[in-house]
């Protein structure tokens, strides 16, 4: 597990400590309604050019089945589309080789500095402590990833990466960081950080992004934002990477628009982001701005073994957070409770697929069963089947015997009481052992990552989760 | 063996078909065909919702007769938000007769100091209230991008549909993609504090369309 920097294993320790801290809570507790609220306008507002969303729907799922069940070809017809616009393709395996070859391509470059546009990815393979230990500074832009990385925090969510932050500790780390009078007037804040990132745009020698598909037919990368921070990492530095998954091809520019009509619908509400960008090759003959080397980085890390498995729908995913932003285990914990890049019903089921799921043995319990997420999700992907089937793989593959079980319902009745739960926190390490079975297998529970020393926490029982949700809700 | 080869290797055993060349062909076959998904149905004709959406996405818009009239609206817009004289402008439409309006505007890339950018645009998407700009020696993406204002020239006879209209614009008259096709739908946003959404995040905090009839 060490590579993959998983703190998934810790989630139902994490849990007890998030449905405790108050800030928190009310961070998520105002983000909840807005974000159902405008995914249902959206949605509603298809009926007005009489689309349908299961209509819809169906295309996308199309779309993606289409691509999935011949990904060999898709990647193929990509790649040769890609190098005749004159882009460089390289594949990495895992997170250790993006980090290799972003950092490979920079020093070719001379690059010191390198702007960003959100990607998780990126998380997957921690890029950032990777560049800055290459001497490289690595710049998030995107707004919420900004102030997520200010605070030395990750994102807590894959569309609003700083949605468990308040104004006031927003306003506390600008000031720390710009050394400007505080401010906490939110367009005031805005303008401040938009200032200060512009000087890093102009300045950085490479941009790194994200992009939501390739596409197969023009070996272009669609890129969708909000802020236009993807525009900017993707014009004004001389070189640009985008680093993404193997499975986001689509074939055709006509596929691509039937996703984009419901994948900033399902995200934000918007029938459209602010900014869609095409990006194809590099400077074209004549252009006096753009990128001068387009370096495409299509990444496995546990996504090519999924294919033809039980698992295959999970590729699916547009990653457009719907899922998460209707889940009530999501906005009861923050994002950080799942401990991995994905949180929510998608992070549930890709964690312990990416990441192996002897890492991450409470994610798959991490659901009430409303199936709230499946019924949104624009992709159709049935995440409660999904998670229902890691738990029986669990079972199957031995990774829940009795004396884990005891151990853990004992850690669960001490978590579920909260005054205990504190007094237990603050004595952990050598208060803990008493859980552990005679094996000693609790070394140290992970009730903050700073204190994960060992990564022996023994599964969880079936209901634990459940339960403690449970109660918490009737307080 | 290479990560691509490894890759690959994994992904034919994952969908586990042999036939690949048979599969691209119907690949191909598919690509060339572009079938379109489900479309909407637009109620109102395409200039008046191409004008209600992009209004509805904070942009402000004005309808000109003809492009000789450009000129004379940009100069308002900017006196009526006290912007000066100035702007950057994509060397496509930097030809029209701005001096004459009073203004000094140069055909170029824009840099940081530019604070006010006028382009014209590919076409106009009616569903979204998008504009569609392709970058170019003649439309560089940054006057879109950079300056806090931007003002975009929108020909009435321009405005399509649908994105999928669009592209098959593209294709009839350019036949492949530009370095960028960027879709813009009214001013940079963000909603990362708090979800309050405020307009201005990097890219411009202004988008004023003239739609030009003539
Ligand atoms: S699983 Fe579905 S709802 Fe969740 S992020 Fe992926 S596409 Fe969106």
């Amino acid at each position: 597990m060490g590579k993959l920097h998983s703190q998934a294993m810790f989630f139902q320790a994490r849990a007890a400590e998030k449905v405790a801290n108050p800030i928190l809570q009310r961070a998520l507790q105002k983000a909840k309604p807005l974000f159902v609220g405008k995914r249902a306008k959206g949605i509603g507002a298809l009926a007005d050019d009489r689309l349908e969303f299961e209509q819809l729907r169906s295309a996308c799922v199309d779309i993606r089945n289409r691509v999935l069940s011949d990904l060999d070809v898709w990647l193929d017809i990509f790649e040769s589309q890609a190098k005749a616009t004159g882009a460089e393709v390289l594949w990495a395996k895992d997170g250790e080789e993006i980090c290799e070859l972003v950092i490979d391509v920079a020093r070719r470059h001379g690059v010191t500095k390198a702007a960003k546009s959100k990607s998780m990815l990126s998380e997957e393979a921690h890029l950032n402590e990777a560049l800055a230990a290459a001497g490289i500074q690595p710049v998030e832009t995107d707004l919420g990833e900004y102030i997520v990385q200010l605070a030395g925090e990750t994102p807590s969510h894959i569309i609003a990466p700083a949605v468990h932050k308040t104004l006031d500790e927003i306003a506390d780390l600008f000031t720390k960081t710009h050394g400007r009078p505080r401010q906490t007037d939110i367009p005031a804040m805005t303008r401040e950080a938009r200032e200060v990132l512009r000087q890093h745009f102009l300045s950085a020698e490479m941009g790194i992004s994200r992009c939501q598909f390739l596409i197969a037919e023009t070996g272009s990368a669609a890129l969708v934002t909000n802020e236009g921070n993807g525009r900017m990492v993707t014009t004004l530095p001389k070189v640009h990477v985008v680093i993404t998954g193997i499975e986001k091809v689509v074939p055709t520019l006509e596929d691509f628009a039937t996703l984009m009509r419901l994948l900033p619908r399902s995200a934000t509400g918007q029938t459209i982001s602010n900014y869609v960008s095409l990006l194809t090759g590099t400077r074209r003959p004549g252009d006096t701005e753009g990128p001068e080397k387009t370096v495409f980085i299509l990444v496995d890390n546990g996504r090519a073994k999924l294919l033809g498995s039980a698992y295959q729908e999970m590729l699916r995913c547009i990653r457009c957070g719907a899922c998460m932003n209707h889940c009530p285990v999501y906005f009861s914990l923050g994002g950080h409770a799942y401990g991995w890049v994905y949180p929510g019903p998608m992070g549930s089921v890709l964690t312990p697929l990416f990441t192996g799921l002897e890492n991450a043995l409470d994610l798959p319990h991490a659901s009430t069963g409303c199936n709230q997420c499946g019924s949104v999700c624009p992709v159709r992907i049935p995440l409660p089947k999904l998670m229902h089937q890691l738990r029986e793989d669990q079972v199957t593959g031995g990774m829940r015997p009795w004396s884990e079980r005891f151990a853990l319902k004992a850690w669960a009745w001490v978590a579920g009481k909260p005054a205990l739960y504190h007094w237990v926190v603050r004595r952990a390490a050598r208060y803990l052992k008493w859980l552990a079975d005679d094996s000693g297998r609790i070394r140290v529970l992970g009730l903050a990552p700073g204190w994960t020393v060992g990564r022996d926490l023994p599964a969880p029982a079936g209901k634990t989760f459940q339960e403690l949700y449970a109660a918490r809700k009737r307080d | 063996m290479s990560s691509r080869d490894d890759i690959l290797k994994r992904v034919r055993a994952g969908v586990g078909k042999d036939d690949f060349a048979r599969r691209k062909a119907v690949a191909e076959a598919y690509m060339a065909a572009h079938p379109r998904g489900p479309q909407p149905t637009l109620s109102n004709e395409l200039a008046t919702r191409f004008q209600a959406k992009a209004e509805y996405l904070s942009s402000t818009v004005e309808q000109i007769e003809t492009m000789s009239d450009a000129p004379a609206a940009v100069a308002r817009h900017l006196a009526s938000l006290s912007l000066g004289v100035q702007a950057v402008a994509t060397p496509d439409v930097a030809g029209l007769a701005w001096v004459a309006a009073g203004l000094d505007v140069s055909g170029r890339v824009a840099v940081d100091a530019d604070k006010v950018g006028i382009s014209g645009c590919f076409c106009a998407i009616a569903e979204t209230g998008t504009l569609l700009l392709l970058s170019g020696p003649a439309s560089p993406a940054t006057v879109s991008l950079l300056p806090e204002t931007h003002i975009a020239l929108v020909p009435v006879s321009r405005i399509v549909a649908t994105m999928e209209d669009a592209f098959a614009l593209l294709r009839a008259e350019r036949g492949s993609l530009p370095r960028a096709a960027n879709f813009i739908s009214g001013p940079s946003r963000t909603g990362d504090i708090e979800q309050t959404i405020v307009l201005g995040a990097h890219g411009p905090c202004r988008v004023h369309l003239i739609m030009v009839k003539g």
